[in-house]
């Protein structure tokens, strides 16, 4: 299968054999395999807290997808380390220092004499 | 790990309109869900790392195609097991290519110092099967059955995935799912109980 498909398909699959009736009624019936195994296959503790986990992975697939679209996403630096929230901030500084600049050095701005 | 149909609904909708943050909402609700099945199918921490990346950047990539006829999550874990089968196939290769070499490289090893190595791996006789080691010994013994079993047993005794939702993402009839099931309890079981030297349950 492709990933690219919403409908599986699994060649193998079709050479699988049926389960008797008898077969049927034992699939659920050994609770202590299953437990173990869960149990076994538990997710390890990591060295990493799970948030940082996930930042790690986020950045790791940003970059790849960087590196894969040569630059057209994740391109700009600011996405995949920047929140929305920057942006405005950045905005309004921006504003700020416009304004001061135009009050000192406009029309109606100090004089140094 | 699936989203409110309502959610997932918008979700998508970005997605599609590849919007960067979408994805890293995608990556944050999924990551976690899809790294730790990749790690239990292969059985193998930097594989594993390396192929949850891929299986994000793959879902970027088709994200277009995904046509909603299936959760969203299912389609990831679709996508998930695929690449973890193609890597599994890959892996067996290289570690018959690496076994090749040992096996020349020991022939190469004189007695005098293969004696020595036998005897470093021999385990402490103090040691004995705690939890942890049989824990240990289950996770060995999964990987050593088949493949196309090992996945149908891990969405169900693991993941805790209903029989209609493993159909979903292996493509494979009600039919064959159960018997792979069945099949691999019995393999697992067999295997487990071979190195514990007692009966399971």
């Amino acid at each position: 299968m492709t990933e690219d498909s919403d409908k599986p398909k699994d060649e193998a699959g079709a050479a699988d054999d049926e389960l008797s009736e008898a077969e049927l009624a034992q699939l659920d019936a050994e609770p202590a395999l299953s437990a173990l195994l869960k149990r076994s296959l538990a997710e390890p503790e990591d060295a990493l807290p799970e948030p940082a986990r996930d930042e790690l992975l986020l950045a790791s697939v940003q970059k790849k997808l960087r590196k894969r679209s040569k630059g057209k996403f994740y391109g700009d630096g600011w996405s995949t380390t920047q929140s929305r929230l920057n942006y405005a901030l950045i905005a309004a500084v921006m504003l700020v220092t416009i304004v001061a600049v135009y009050l000192a050095l406009g029309p109606t701005g100090f004089s140094l004499r | 790990m699936a989203l409110p149909d309502e959610l997932e609904a918008k979700l998508i909708e970005r997605l599609a309109a590849r919007d960067e943050r979408a994805f890293n909402e995608l990556v944050q609700t999924y990551g976690r869900r899809v790294s730790a099945l990749v790690l239990r199918m292969l059985g193998n921490k930097a594989e594993a790392e390396d192929l949850t990346q891929e299986v994000f950047v793959q879902v970027f990539k088709a994200i277009g195609t995904f046509r909603g006829e299936s959760k969203l999550s299912t389609w990831i874990y679709r996508i998930a097991v695929n690449l973890c089968k193609n890597r599994s196939k890959y892996l067996r290769v290289r570690r018959a290519g690496e076994q090749d070499e040992l096996e020349a490289v020991a022939e190469r090893v004189p007695l005098g110092e293969a004696r020595r190595a036998n005897v470093a791996v021999i385990e402490r006789p103090d040691e004995a099967l705690g939890g942890k080691q049989v824990e240990k010994i289950v996770q060995d013994a999964i990987q050593k059955i088949e493949p196309t079993f090992r996945e149908c047993l891990i969405l169900r005794d693991v993941e805790e995935l209903s029989y209609e939702e493993i159909e979903q993402i292996t493509g494979l009839a009600a039919g064959t799912v159960k018997s792979r099931i069945f099949r691999a309890r019995a393999q697992l079981k067999e295997i487990v109980e071979r190195e514990l030297g007692e009966k399971i349950g």
